[in-house]
């Protein structure tokens, strides 16, 4: 006879298939799961000071300089080239601009339309930025080019993470 | 503009301002002279890569169009021309076809593209800043192409 709290066979075998089954899924899922959420776990490495030139050869006319910075993009790690275009300004201040357009993102180039030779130009849809990095209004970006982080040390400009204005 | 879709997705909304599709043309050969197949193939990938990063707001990357080194060149021509077809459909106004490979040199008459051909300069052994500077010089001229082409036809 069996009692009220006694176990079946069936009840048995039900318990342990789900045990197990559960234990199999679980299995499977978990590294499913980390490897979709891995990117989040280790937020990414933060972006250093890199380099870029000596304060020395900085006019008051902007320069291209160019350096490479490591990416984590996703999954990916690369090294990425960034560009900045570096100058000093009345104040004898540095600047440094990112080249990338607000519009939809070309590089701009300094004094390259002979129709505006203090300005930045975009190739791509005739966009205009003044010295400063200020949008022209009625050229196609909308907001100023960003700006790099930046300090100085024994003599040489590091460049961090371009910031929006 | 890259061919992902987060790329495409900008792609969509602001068509009117992407009217220029890069093509790079990238051989294949598993059998004979693989190392001057590759260098082509690597060197124009670099090439497409850097021009799309300076002027990713008017232009697509598309993915490369491949052929065997063995296909002879009314072939690859025929196929080509149903890719530039198929873009110009989709609203594409100028098509720029990169390659390293001097056979399309001669074929260059039967395509509605811009061909650009280019020697490939083997990286493989230079020193990082020295490859910098010779990949960059190389696209300052590409841009000018590209920038080239774009005023051609708006002045015309
Ligand atoms: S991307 Fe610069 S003006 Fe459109």
């Amino acid at each position: 006879m069996a009692k009220k709290n006694e176990v079946t066979r069936r009840q048995f075998l039900n318990y342990s298939l789900t045990g197990v089954g559960g234990f199999m899924a679980a299995g499977m899922l978990m590294p499913m799961v980390r490897f979709a959420i891995d990117p989040l776990l280790k937020e990414g490495a933060k972006q250093d000071f890199v380099p870029v030139m000596d304060t020395s050869e900085i006019t008051n006319k902007p320069v291209r300089k160019e350096f490479k910075i490591d990416q984590v993009d996703g999954w990916y790690e690369s090294e990425v080239t960034q560009s900045a275009w570096v100058y000093k300004d009345e104040k004898d201040e540095i600047v440094a601009l990112s080249p990338v357009c607000k519009h939809l993102g070309c590089t701009v180039d300094w004094s390259s339309n002979p129709a505006y030779p203090d300005q930045f130009f975009c190739p791509c849809h005739a966009g205009r930025y003044t010295k400063d990095g200020m949008n022209v209004p009625g050229t196609p970006p909308l907001a100023p080019l960003d700006v790099y982080n930046k300090k100085v040390q024994d003599g040489k400009l590091y460049l961090g993470k371009p910031e929006p204005r | 503009m890259r061919w992902t879709e987060s790329d495409i997705a900008i792609y969509e909304k602001e068509r009117e301002y992407v009217d220029t599709a890069v093509l790079p043309l990238i051989p294949i050969s598993m059998t004979s002279s693989v190392k001057t197949t590759v260098s082509m193939g690597e060197y124009i990938s670099i090439i497409s890569g850097e021009l799309e990063r300076q002027l990713k707001g008017r232009l697509l990357l598309m993915p490369a169009f491949t052929y065997l080194q063995t296909e002879n060149s009314e072939s690859r021509v025929e196929r080509l021309k149903q890719v530039e077809e198929e873009l110009y459909q989709g609203g594409i106004k100028h098509i720029i076809t990169l390659s390293a490979d001097v056979e399309w040199k001669q074929s260059e008459a039967q395509l509605s593209s811009a061909l650009l051909w280019m020697p490939a300069i083997p990286l493989e052994h230079m020193d990082e800043q020295y490859k910098m500077e010779t990949v960059s010089a190389q696209v300052k001229q590409v841009l000018q192409f590209v920038t080239n082409t774009w005023q051609s036809n708006t002045n015309s």
